[in-house]
């Protein structure tokens, strides 16, 4: 039976690096997810099973590390320009198994971005968080906190708002920071994160985006408080709660870029979040792909097994041809995201526009895709034990974050169309 | 106006009665569920079963069909359909998964007492059960499904999960690894669309829950319907009356399925309903864009939010079409006839397609707060997809309306 090598990447864009932690990766996750995942929904709050296999990829593979330069105990991912293809790999074997472990993987890195990968490496940052992450064989978790109660998406939605709604507040106080403010969502929390990078405003109320600051706080800082996991549709491996700052202090240097820089580099996450949500639905559908394989060998219609039905037979192609399509713009998305010498910076309106329009079309490919599957396996579609339903739960939270559909339409429209009011 | 009527239906055909069923129905289940939902969440204990007991007995949603004479309402008419179509959506609003079981019990009803095919002796025998008042009978049934083991027999093309061989005096069942349509793990009474050993005409027979030979799995996890506890059957030997065989013919069958499909379209309904409820109230206080405006007056979400209201509205009218065509065996025909089922099989899948986009909808428009629990959309959603995939998948479905409308014969 064909495994699920089968579908196609643009082989000239792999990297020896992201296909060697591939394989590990997906030798862990056959090891050490896949066999316990069903269990996951029910471990949301305490994350009993959760945590042992993270502790083996980030902590004792040393995975957690990757992005810090060489010098500081990482592997210098960070300054290479191969991190996100490599990065993709990485994420759809995770996601293969579960994406919610992916994108509690990826939010790892996520906020590190800002200060570990050129052309941008805070140097003094680095040196004072790569200790947490390179001198431990415990998973350490990073987290990025962005969405406040009012205005959901409003935050991400930085090209027009400019940052005013933002109501989490950091002053200066000699030279310290105290940020006071209320944030939902971010991944990793629920008590998960050990490191934090929140968005605030120097400046409530202010356009200016010298006003956005985006300043790290270690979890364990006075005033710091995390509420519970809230519960979900799914994803149980991604924690999201709340956090409420209440005057807590961090030094002034431990903003990420600084004034103008922190909203300008603001965009070159949204652009790696999204090449990595792809990557999710890829992995998903990876995994349905081997599901299906089973059902439809498994199953006879009409004395042949269901594949040989032809109208079964169109179902199949449309998912494969889905895998096929969006695996391959998933690839594209992170080599442009790499190679910012041919494509231009990833922070850029353009490449946020363009990652935003990738990302929504494999997420709404992969969920109507996967819909049809499960309508295909009539009452095992929904069963936990074929796997395929808890993917489809997870993946229209893939379609939903990050500012959600209509707002990553507005950011294509803007760009592609140069509308200007929107 | 009451924020239901908004949508529109066929208010006209619907009898008083109807309405003040809905009415009522509508107060109780606010009341008894949705405001306790966010509290008590899917606890089948403490909510959902508690709620089934009011529906089918207090109600008496499962006395409705039966005869007077044996402790039923005798509301056995066809235009019982739009007494069907106005609870169940109300039903569905609150629980999706209440009304789909509900559908289960009615449409059995609606097979053994309706006025013009009234079977006397099948009604004097399972009234009581429905009419004792003891408790909520939970029927289930157990449907050919699409692809199973090689040997199996098979009907229209999908295989039969139960053999049935005809005994002095009894039937003999045996299946293993039987799924059910719901609440395997506690259903009373199963309605198995059987194989008959070495004859071609299949039987609808009834079995009871408790009856020697049947073994119920545990209670398998899976996407929504928290209201159906389901676990997988095996039938090993299971000997039943021979008067507990109901039908033989695919007419009957296909009644049958006609009246669970207006239940379970209705049901469908009630989940858009509840999710306008949830769309509405997000929609008149989220403020986006920094400007002060709420989410519903902007261009986009407010003509994706519009075309919800399109879906919800489309399939409503569907779901009352379904129902006066039930309704009115003169001019549409039995509601076992061909064109009456594949019409009906056409509204199911038509409206839980329209359903699952609907929902998704719903949940982009609402981002996270549409998959956290706290919002109470998500169970729609999850319920939603459940019910299609039980229903069985569509390409199946298309075949038969291309038996229908084009004459197919082997497929």
């Amino acid at each position: 039976m064909r495994g699920i090598d089968v579908f196609s990447r643009p082989l000239e864009y792999l990297t020896p690096l992201g296909e060697q932690v591939g394989e590990i990766i997906r030798e862990w996750v056959e090891n050490e997810v896949i066999p316990y995942r069903r269990r996951f929904d029910e471990d949301y709050l305490e994350h009993r099973l959760i945590l042992p296999p993270f502790k083996k990829l980030l902590g004792e593979y040393g995975i957690q590390r990757i992005l810090f330069p060489e010098d500081l105990g990482g592997w210098g991912l960070g300054h290479s320009d191969y991190l996100c293809v490599a990065a993709f790999r990485m994420f759809e074997e995770i996601a293969r198994a579960d994406s919610g472990m992916a994108v509690a993987f990826g939010v790892v890195f996520w906020p590190l971005v800002l200060i570990c990968c050129e052309p941008h490496v805070n140097r003094r940052l680095c040196e004072e968080f790569a200790p947490m992450f390179t001198g431990t064989t415990e998973p350490v978790f990073s987290c990025l906190a962005m969405t406040e109660p009012q205005g959901g998406s409003d935050i991400e939605n930085v090209e027009v708002l400019k940052g005013s709604t933002i109501r989490t507040t950091a002053v200066q106080d000699g030279d310290e920071w105290v940020i006071n403010g209320h944030k939902l969502w971010p991944t990793n929390t629920g008590g998960v994160a050990d490191l934090m990078a929140v968005v605030c405003t120097t400046n409530p109320g202010s356009r200016n985006p010298d006003d956005i600051a985006i300043i790290f706080v270690p979890c364990d800082r006075p005033g710091v408080t995390q509420g519970p996991a809230y519960e979900k549709a799914g994803m149980a491996a991604d924690k999201n709660g709340d956090i409420w700052f209440e005057n807590v202090r961090v030094p002034l240097w431990y903003r990420a870029c600084g004034p103008g820089d922190d909203a300008k580099y603001y965009g070159e996450v949204v652009s790696l979040g999204n090449m990595g949500s792809i990557a999710f639905a890829v992995g998903v559908m990876l995994n349905i792909y081997e599901k299906l394989q089973e059902y439809a060998n498994r199953k006879v219609y009409r004395g042949l097994p269901l594949k040989e039905n032809d109208a079964v037979a169109g179902v199949l192609a449309d998912f494969a041809t889905t895998i096929e399509a969006v695996r391959i713009i998933g690839y594209q998305c992170a080599r442009m995201c790499d190679r910012q010498d041919l494509y231009g910076p990833r922070w850029s309106p353009e490449i946020v526009a363009r990652a935003r329009a990738h990302r929504y079309f494999a997420a709404d490919r992969a969920l109507e895709a996967i819909g049809k599957v499960m309508n295909l396996m009539e009452c095992f579609g929904p069963d936990r034990d074929w796997d395929v339903e808890k993917h489809w739960r997870d993946i229209k939270m893939v379609q939903l974050w990050l500012g959600g559909k209509q707002l990553s339409q507005m950011e294509v429209a803007r760009w592609f169309f140069e509308c200007e009011t929107l | 106006m009451n924020d239901l009527e908004l949508f529109p239906y066929p208010k006209n055909r619907l009898q008083k009665t109807d309405l003040d069923l809905a009415a009522s129905l509508q107060d109780l289940v606010q009341k008894e569920i949705v405001d306790k939902r966010l509290e008590l969440k899917e606890d089948y204990r403490g909510l959902l079963e508690p709620n089934l007991n009011k529906l089918l007995v207090e109600v008496g949603l499962q006395r409705m069909f039966w005869p007077e004479k044996l402790g039923g309402e005798e509301h056995n008419g066809p235009e019982a359909a739009y007494t069907v179509a106005a609870a169940l959506e109300q039903v569905g609003r609150a629980d999706t998964g209440l009304a789909y079981l509900a559908a289960h019990n009615l449409a059995l009803q609606a097979s053994l007492a309706m006025r013009e095919n009234l079977n006397q002796e099948a009604c004097g025998r399972f009234a009581p059960l429905f009419c004792d008042g003891r408790g909520p009978v939970i029927v289930s049934f157990v449907l050919p499904v699409f692809g199973e083991d090689e040997k199996a027999p098979a009907w229209r093309g999908k295989s039969f999960q139960v053999r049935a061989r005809a005994a002095s005096g009894s039937w003999v069942l045996n299946g293993k690894g039987v799924r059910p349509t719901c609440s395997g793990a506690d259903a009373h009474l199963f309605g198995a669309w059987c194989a008959v050993e070495g004859e071609e005409q299949p039987a609808f027979i009834l079995v009871p829950g408790d009856a020697p030979g049947l073994s119920r799995g545990p209670e398998f996890k899976k996407t929504g319907l928290a209201a159906s506890r389901n676990a997988d059957l095996d039938l090993s030997g299971v000997e039943v009356p021979a008067e507990n065989c109901l039908f033989r013919g695919d007419l009957e069958y296909r009644r049958l399925l006609s009246w669970f499909y207006l239940g379970v379209s209705a049901a469908a309904v009630g989940g858009l309903l509840a999710a306008y409820q949830i769309l509405k109230e997000w929609g008149d206080n989220r403020v986006i864009k920094g400007t002060g405006n709420v989410f519903k007056e902007n261009p986009l979400t407010g003509a994706l939010m519009g075309e919800i209201a399109q879906d919800i509205s489309m399939s409503r009218l569907l779901a009352y079409d379904l129902a006066g065509m039930l309704a009115d065996p003169t001019t549409f025909g039995d509601a076992g006839s061909d064109m009456v089922y594949t019409a009906a099989l056409m509204i199911v899948h038509h409206v839980l397609a329209t359903a699952e986009r609907a929902l998704h909808r719903t949940m982009e428009l609402m981002a996270s707060a549409g998959y956290a629990k706290e919002w109470q959309l998500e169970r729609y959603w999850r319920d939603l997809k459940t019910v299609q995939c039980y229903v069985g998948s569509h390409e199946l479905a298309k075949h038969d309306f291309a038996r229908w409308f084009y004459g197919a014969r082997t497929l």
